[in-house]
């Protein structure tokens, strides 16, 4: 297959591929990063990857939200992966919350917000 | 009344979960102006569920399979909840197991929380149960995610409510790497939802069948990250580095919950989505189940080996909970009738052994304040029965006949033997001499080792209370009931594992 083929094919499933990329984004910043609160900015990369890729699986080109009006016909999108997603970003909200929390409790035990300086401050204690 | 009570009886497997939603949301309230009436009304959930339980499994075992549509929506398109053979056994698991260790906690939390959170815990606790519950019998692949995020979050709480910088920090690191196991389930169920356009398991398995010629790709990809997920949260060996901080650090309530029950949930989770779900001829793609074994027998071993050289009690629990879940995945890897047999029945009996020895930890930590393994010579004469309970765990740990850990282990040697892989055979042979290089020192020296340390320098032993040393003997006579008599749980195990 030529180069240009599979240019046209990634640029027809945009959606997807801007999510994949995103998705090894935000899981290569949440691994990698020692810094907690860019961890927890790396899940929340990684939660609205998935959320981009599942609401993309619903959508239809040219559909419009299946609000039903009699005598017009329009092709609709699924409405089910959105209305799933709000459940999902719900979620994500209290996890992110959560985590902040203890991350403020761990500031104010070791006074730092780096994985690696409380391994350090751990290991000479 | 009669018709009350048919009403109720036919809510039951959703009444079972919003029992301890209900509940959850209770105590806290009650917290205000009540607070030694949340850990009654806490058992009084357990008992209602423990009632519910019954009813299920009575009418699973006389009409069959019970179906439930959430709001009367059918299948395709509402939430249902299938309770089979494999759901009453995992359903009589939870609800025993976390009634006894509920009973441990009402007196073990005064000596390890403070007086603010301890009605907390209570919710925490209720919510991660009934998350599990959820789990076990819902047959959605959205609604098993919401409940995968409630299990975890509450599973974080009852570790972080000790506000220590130990349990603060492992909770964390717990929280970051379950959201990395449910990302990736999730992503893993936009995945099948794609090809199939069904978020139901019944549905999903008939078109993934078509689906698997037309999208293999989707399909493939959609199983790894599905297994990664899982495996992360079930902490099977090379992604378990979550468990020993959280489980270790945590009050010995939740770390008797944390092992006994939460990893196992997933373990079953996985085994039910990958045989009722995947398609069949996807195991010709990619072999997963020999993937699977080469896991589990590192979990074994490492898990093991790891345990012999730590030094904190419940560290050392921790690690061989590690080693046990491997276990479990042995049994899904070999898939075959006497393997998985093996594998089910060992999530009953080391959810019984586990928490029996990590509740036997907390008694020892609550009247000596000891944790160090080495400062535990000669306490086997001042509190026996404690540490005769953890001497019959660690038996059981082992796999010494009578005891329930001889007949998973025998019925996982002879899936081997029947999967013609005798090396696996060899892996359980090993991990039960690691098992006793770590568990029988213990007991060998709290019974005949002498205490160390100066004449006057003794430990001071506080008595432990009735609410403990109940659970305490009920899990032990438990772990030697079904090691004599296995009858009556293999009857409902190979009932369930004969569905596959």
């Amino acid at each position: 297959m030529l180069m240009t083929d599979i240019a046209l094919k990634l640029f027809d499933n945009m959606y997807y591929l801007v999510s994949m990329v995103l998705f090894i984004i935000g899981f290569h910043t949440m691994l990698t990063h020692s810094n907690l609160i860019k961890k927890v900015i790396g899940m929340n990369v990684m939660d609205t990857a998935i959320f981009l890729f599942f609401v993309s699986t619903g959508y239809v080109t040219g559909g419009v939200a299946p609000i039903i009006e009699p005598g017009v016909e329009q092709t609709y999108i699924n409405p089910l992966p959105t209305a799933l997603i709000l459940t999902g970003i719900v979620v994500a909200v209290s996890v992110t919350a959560f985590a902040l929390a203890l991350i403020v409790k761990l500031y104010h035990h070791y006074g730092t917000i780096d994985a690696e300086e409380i391994m350090r401050i751990r290991s000479t204690e | 009344m009669t018709t009350a009570i048919n009403i109720i009886q036919g809510h039951s497997p959703a009444l079972i979960v919003v029992t301890f939603l209900l509940f959850s949301y209770l105590t806290p309230v009650l917290d205000i102006w009540k607070k030694n009436w949340c850990a009654p009304l806490a058992i009084a959930a357990h008992v209602i569920a423990l009632i519910f339980t019954g009813n299920l499994a009575w009418k699973v075992f006389t009409t069959g399979t019970v179906v439930y549509h959430m709001g009367n929506w059918a299948p395709p398109w509402g939430i249902e909840f299938v309770v089979d053979y494999l759901a009453v056994f995992m359903l009589i698991t939870i609800t025993v197991v976390s009634l006894l260790i509920l009973i441990f906690a009402t007196k073990d939390l005064g000596h390890e929380l403070k007086d603010k959170v301890r009605s907390w815990y209570y919710t925490l606790y209720l919510l991660l149960v009934g998350a599990m519950i959820g789990l076990t019998i819902t047959n959605d692949f959205f609604n098993m995610f919401v409940f995968m995020e409630i299990a975890a979050m509450a599973a974080c709480g009852i570790i972080a409510i000790k506000e220590d910088k130990e349990c603060v920090e492992a909770s964390l690191k717990y929280l970051i790497l379950s959201a990395v196991g449910t990302g990736c389930v999730l992503l893993s169920v936009a995945m099948l939802y794609m090809v199939t356009g069904h978020l139901n398991f019944t549905f999903a398995a008939e078109a993934l069948i078509p689906a698997l010629e037309l999208y293999p790709n989707n399909i493939l990809v959609a199983l790894a990250l599905f297994s990664a997920g899982f495996i992360v949260k079930a902490a099977l060996f090379p992604l378990h580095v979550w468990l020993p901080d959280a489980h270790s650090s945590a009050p010995s309530p939740s770390s008797a919950i944390l092992s006994g029950l939460v990893i196992k949930i997933y373990a079953y989770a996985y085994l039910k989505l990958l045989l009722k779900v995947f398609p069949g001829d996807i195991f010709s793609i990619v072999p997963i189940y020999d993937m699977i074994l080469i896991l589990a027998s590192l979990s074994i071993f490492f898990g093991s080996v790891f345990a012999i050289v730590q030094e904190d009690i419940k560290r050392m629990l921790a690690f061989s909970s590690i080693a046990q879940i491997g276990y479990v995945f042995l049994g899904i890897g070999l898939a075959n009738q006497a393997g998985l047999t093996g594998g089910v029945l060992h999530i009953f009996n080391h959810a019984l052994m586990k928490s029996m020895l990590f509740l036997s930890a907390g008694a020892i930590i609550y009247c000596t304040g000891i944790r160090k393994i080495d400062q535990l010579k000669g306490i086997g004469a001042k509190m026996p029965l404690v540490m005769g309970v953890f001497s019959v765990g660690a038996m059981a740990m082992v796999g010494i006949p009578t005891t329930n850990g001889f007949i998973s282990k025998l019925y996982l040697a002879l899936g081997t033997l029947d999967a013609g892989k005798p090396f696996y055979l060899g892996v359980i042979l090993l991990s039960s001499f690691l098992n006793v290089i770590y568990y029988f020192p213990i007991v060998i020296n709290a019974f005949f080792g002498e205490p160390e340390g100066e004449e006057g320098n003794e430990i001071k032993v506080k008595n432990l209370p009735l609410q403990m040393s109940i659970p305490l003997l009920i899990l032990a006579a438990g772990v030697m009931f079904f090691g004599v008599f296995p009858k009556h749980m293999l009857i409902l195990v190979e009932r369930a594992v004969a569905m596959f």
